[in-house]
């Protein structure tokens, strides 16, 4: 298709989008919101909340105080600041639910939801008798699973960082303000990622639960660990946390270090020991380039379908 | 005007065959598709509706294809025969939805789904959940979503599912009224007497094969050499076996029943022209006096159960 003609179908989705998006996205919303299953989920990403209540409370006696210009600093029994313990912490548990495993399987039940009970309830059927392009019909699903992804796992995280650092006090939540935004905005980009790619599965494939779970394990875990990472959303992700980390002129065990330790401790050297960690920008760019191939690919997988 | 062609459509669901070598021609007006469980009508419905591509051949829908050509769809309306609804939604916020489909901004699409919607008698239930709805109510707003865009054509799968006699009488009388303004309507159904009471022009299909096309009447016809059963009352009583002794002697009669109970003859014939020609010769020749003279075959029903050897209705 000539260029020509891409801009002017854009620019007719784009017209179109104010009275196709709304009923789209806040029926997708609805339903996201709705489900059972991602209340247990939401259920499963607060857990981590009780463990900042216990460390709270365990703490609460031990710890001790100093007041610099009327700023409480807490400190533990070793005199180590509350706060640096308490990010570590959020960053690890962090890692594990909102971007590991509770993050990815909210990812794969959104586009089963969006996609895959379409098909089953023959909603999307009827979908294919309006004029309405497959890539209409995707994207709006697609931006619904981004939004609901990135709030549930934003709210889970802040409320969690705000549990867990509750013990550092009002200095050390704002201390440490700059570990919740790397967070949040490795969630983004995760929600922007692989809510694409579990889309685009769940149009492919009959069995999107399987195939993602297998997805993840096959692709993102073992090959992210692999020379060849950079095929995956997981190095591009890590690649966006070790820059933001650096920054912050800390590693995970919350000390200053080589930059090499620090890659290594997010699987992002190669086995020739040398640093493969992605710029943050073409990380960026990677992840909503996949994002787009994504949309395109389902796109046509939903036009080829056949009912 | 817009027509709707399949030629020589064939397809195929792996190794089953949903459809084989069908060739029709469909006009404006009503056109019933008739056809025992997967005889292959849902398949035609699909390929219309570019939901499936064909295998073979081509289907061309008002000079564009189908399964291409989105647009093409801004003109389509269809009924399907199973239950498609996103349930938690209301039956106003339901059809309002797929009607912004048709990119048609928020206030027009409630004003139009409430309108078209209290056109079918739910002006009470259109806020409630779908969730709530009886069949007969899923069936209005089924028959609402998929026609208040004024599609020029509309491809409804059993639309009088479910609905009570009130409903069917309205739906039908709808379906006259769109005739009459030029759109093409293809339906199925199971009930017969729906279908004959809205028109004469029919496609039978059995096992994906298209058995016959066109005017029922006129496919009774083609199929003269098809046995078929008529029913001769005499006045008198004594003229029953009269009647059926020389009837049987004719060689264009394969049997012949006399039903006391009744007072009737019941002849078989495989060629009812010709019967309905000598009938009258034979009558006056014996003096047997007859007041009435009814083919039972002639309906749809009886047809059917000739092509397809008393397949099940679906």
């Amino acid at each position: 298709m000539e260029m020509k003609n891409i801009i002017v179908e854009v620019t007719k989705i784009g017209k179109r989008s104010k009275n196709l998006a709304p009923p789209i996205i806040k029926d997708c919303n609805y339903r996201l919101f709705m489900n059972k299953l991602t209340w247990i989920l939401i259920f499963i990403l607060l857990l981590p909340c009780l463990l900042g209540l216990w460390f709270y409370y365990d703490m609460s006696d031990q710890r001790q105080v100093q007041e610099i210009n009327g700023e409480k600093i807490y400190y533990d029994v070793e005199g180590e600041p509350l706060h640096e313990e308490g990010r570590i912490a959020f960053l690890e548990l962090s890692q594990l639910f909102s971007i590991g495993f509770v993050g990815i399987v909210v990812a794969i039940m959104f586009s089963s939801e969006l996609i895959n009970e379409e098909y089953n309830q023959k909603t999307m059927n009827l979908l294919r008798t309006t004029p309405i392009r497959p890539v209409e019909i995707l994207l709006y699903r697609y931006l619904s699973g981004v939004f609901c992804m990135f709030t549930i796992l934003s709210f889970a995280s802040i409320l969690f960082y705000i549990i867990l650092m509750m013990t550092a006090g009002i200095h050390g939540i704002i201390e440490e303000i700059d570990v919740l935004w790397l967070i949040i905005k490795i969630i983004m980009f995760e929600s922007i990622a692989y809510i694409g790619i579990f889309c685009l599965i769940t149009i492919y494939f009959e069995r999107p639960f399987l195939l993602g779970i297998l997805y993840w394990i096959v692709w993102e875990s073992l090959v992210s660990s692999q020379n060849y990472q950079k095929i995956t959303v997981t190095h591009y992700l890590d690649s966006i946390l070790f820059d933001g980390i650096k920054k912050m002129g800390w590693n995970t065990n919350g000390y200053l270090t080589y930059e090499k330790d620090l890659a290594s401790d997010y699987g992002l050297m190669n086995s020739k020991d040398e640093i493969i960690a992605s710029e943050p920008m073409i990380a960026i760019f990677a992840l909503c380039f996949i994002a787009t191939i994504t949309i395109l690919l389902g796109a046509r997988g939903i036009a080829a379908r056949q009912f | 005007m817009s027509e709707i062609i399949l030629k020589n459509v064939t397809k195929n669901y792996g190794n089953v065959q949903g459809v084989s070598d069908i060739t029709l021609t469909l006009g404006a007006g009503i056109t019933g598709i008739l056809g025992p469980n997967g005889a292959g009508k849902s398949t035609t419905m699909k390929l219309i509706l570019g939901l499936s591509r064909p295998s073979i051949g081509y289907v061309d829908v008002a000079g564009k294809d189908p399964f291409t050509d989105w647009q093409l769809k801004k003109r389509i309306g269809f009924v399907p025969e199973h239950d498609c609804f996103y349930e938690h939604m209301s039956g106003i916020e339901y059809v309002s939805y797929f009607l912004r489909m048709h990119d048609v901004n928020k206030n027009d699409a409630q004003k139009r789904a409430e309108k078209a919607l209290t056109e079918l008698g739910l002006e009470q239930s259109m806020h409630r959940k779908i969730r709530t709805y009886s069949r007969g109510m899923r069936q209005k707003t089924k028959v609402a979503r998929a026609t208040l865009f004024d599609p020029d054509i509309l491809v409804l799968d059993e639309p009088f599912q479910g609905a009570d006699p009130t409903t069917r009488h309205l739906l039908m009388e709808k379906m006259r009224n769109w005739a009459n303004d030029g759109k093409i309507i293809l339906i199925s159904s199971h009930i017969l007497h729906d279908i004959e009471d809205l028109t004469d022009k029919i496609i039978l299909i059995n096992n994906g094969k298209m058995l016959a096309s066109g005017d029922r009447h006129e496919i009774r016809k083609l199929m003269d050499n098809i046995p078929r059963k008529i029913m001769v009352s005499p006045i008198r009583k004594n003229d029953l076996r009269l009647l059926a002794k020389r009837m049987l002697d004719e060689e264009w009669i394969r049997a012949a029943r006399v039903k006391e109970e009744t007072n009737e003859v019941i002849l078989e014939t495989n060629k009812a022209e010709k019967f309905y020609l000598e009938l009258p010769r034979i009558l006056r020749k014996e003096k047997i006096e007859v007041n009435r003279i009814n083919s039972d075959d002639d309906s749809l029903e009886s047809l059917y159960e000739k092509l397809v050897g008393g397949a099940q209705w679906k």
